[in-house]
């Protein structure tokens, strides 16, 4: 598989400084060793945490058939389901994975048309905010979502994407990425279905070239 | 496909974006290991079976425990600890990679080490058996090898009891 | 912003020629999306009978399932 690297900057909150990362448009076996290897053991460790000091976890549905590596070998070489990661300091901050071919977008004013769905996004267990305080590295959501962006306007699909927030998620992709709220969605574990709209596309990275 | 985005825009953008969550899509979920409790004090049978399926594993190959620590990259001192003390126990990082060597699910031998709690109670009864069978530190005989493989396959079934 | 692109040049009958055309009206893209949107759906769809899955079509009003495809 041939990766195309793109030079990003995150912030690391240890150094105080930013930190020159690498987008990568794809999720490769150093990916999946990193996500085995570090991201489970670290997100074992910080829900034993959490469990110890009473936090409720409860209402977390089980994911018994969760199986990353499974699913991203059964997608292999699929043309309809790009993968992004991030990679920092020799190891995977994040990864997304978008489907490009069996979405359609649910906002009125765009019903019905082409988008990127990012089917999954999600950063290391030491970047969030819930487990790790503080979180080692900043800003890998919104290079996440530029990237998204970025894939949807190369498939002249004008920047509209969508996803399926989890809840403590729904902050930022309400407010720091602005996108339409379409409330609860029944069929998907009542996760609240985001979507974004060419307009909000551009706000969205207009935000970052004004501040 | 290449991404074009500045140095300043993303700066900007981790600042406006700060400490926030971003998980979405089920794959995001937090696993809940084993959907269990993870619990303190553990029954000392499934550490034995663990200990002795590290030792096993790691003879079945020809391994010293200094090449089971290379290959594994874990720290040779916690496996001197898993092998011959039963009451340690192990990270859940040795135990993951462990796993990923050993080609068994990683949720199941967290159980047989110890650090998630089940109500399976066939793999406990299992581990207990395995134990039992595999207790001689000489080179593995050909019983010690069938109680092996038999003890790898019952780890590697889907689920032993409907739960 | 893709970085490498090959071109291949495509005969196609006038009922063909239409069809892309009305669909690339449609869906607001070039022909050229309209063409890599399908074979991104061909693949997958491809991949998964491959493994033996079956692709239904499901009547909104009746729930009724029709199967797409025989292998």
């Amino acid at each position: 598989m041939t990766v195309t690297v793109s030079p990003v900057f995150l912030f690391n909150t240890q150094t105080g400084q930013p930190e020159a990362a690498e987008l990568l448009d794809a999720i490769t076996d150093k990916q999946l060793a990193d996500w085995e290897g570090e991201w489970i053991p670290e997100l074992f460790k910080a829900i034993q945490k959490l469990h110890r000091a009473g936090v409720d976890r409860v209402h977390w549905p089980q994911s018994r058939h969760w199986n990353w590596r499974a699913k991203t070998d059964a997608l292999q070489g699929m043309l309809a389901y790009p993968g992004f990661s991030i990679v920092a300091d020799g190891m995977t901050q994040g990864m997304m994975l978008i489907d490009t071919a069996t979405k359609r977008c649910r906002l009125d004013v765009q019903k019905g048309k082409d988008l990127a769905y990012v089917e999954y996004v999600e950063n290391a267990p030491w970047n969030r905010p819930e487990l790790a305080q503080p979180p080692l590295y900043r800003g890998i959501g919104s290079v996440l979502i530029r990237a998204a962006i970025a894939l949807s306007e190369s498939e002249e699909m004008k920047g509209r994407i969508g996803l399926h927030s989890l809840p403590q998620a729904n902050n930022f992709y309400a407010n720091t990425c602005g996108m339409s709220d379409l409330g609860p969605d029944a069929s998907y574990h009542d996760l609240r279905y985001f979507e974004m709209t060419p307009e909000q596309a551009e706000t969205f990275i207009e935000k970052g070239q004004r501040s | 496909m290449k991404v074009e985005v500045t140095k300043e825009w993303c700066l900007a953008m981790a600042n406006l974006e700060g400490d926030a969550e971003i998980g979405a899509g089920t794959y995001a979920f937090d696993p809940v290991f084993n959907g269990e409790s993870l619990h303190e004090e553990s029954a000392e049978e499934p550490t034995i079976a663990f200990s002795r399926f590290v030792r096993l594993m790691r003879r079945d190959r020809g391994l010293t425990l200094e090449q089971l620590a290379e290959d594994a990259d874990v720290e040779i001192g916690e496996l001197i600890e898993i092998e011959d003390d039963m009451r340690h126990r192990p990270e859940p990082r040795t135990v993951y990679q462990l796993a990923r060597l050993f080609d068994v699910p990683g949720p199941k031998l967290m159980q047989i080490a110890g650090l998630t709690a089940s109500n399976d109670n066939r793999l406990a009864e299992e581990a207990v058996k395995f134990a039992a069978r595999a207790e001689s530190v000489a080179a593995l005989t050909a019983e010690e090898r069938a109680a092996l493989q038999a003890f790898v396959m019952v780890l590697s079934k889907e689920d032993l009891e409907p739960s | 912003m893709m970085p490498s692109k090959k071109t291949m040049t495509l005969n196609l009958t006038d009922a063909e020629m239409q069809a892309l055309e009305a669909l690339s009206e449609r869906k607001d893209v070039s022909k050229t999306a309209v063409l890599r949107q399908a074979l991104r759906l061909y693949q997958l769809v491809e991949a998964r009978a491959e493994r033996g899955d079956k692709l239904f079509f499901e009547d909104e009003k009746t729930k009724d399932k029709a199967e797409v495809m025989m292998l």
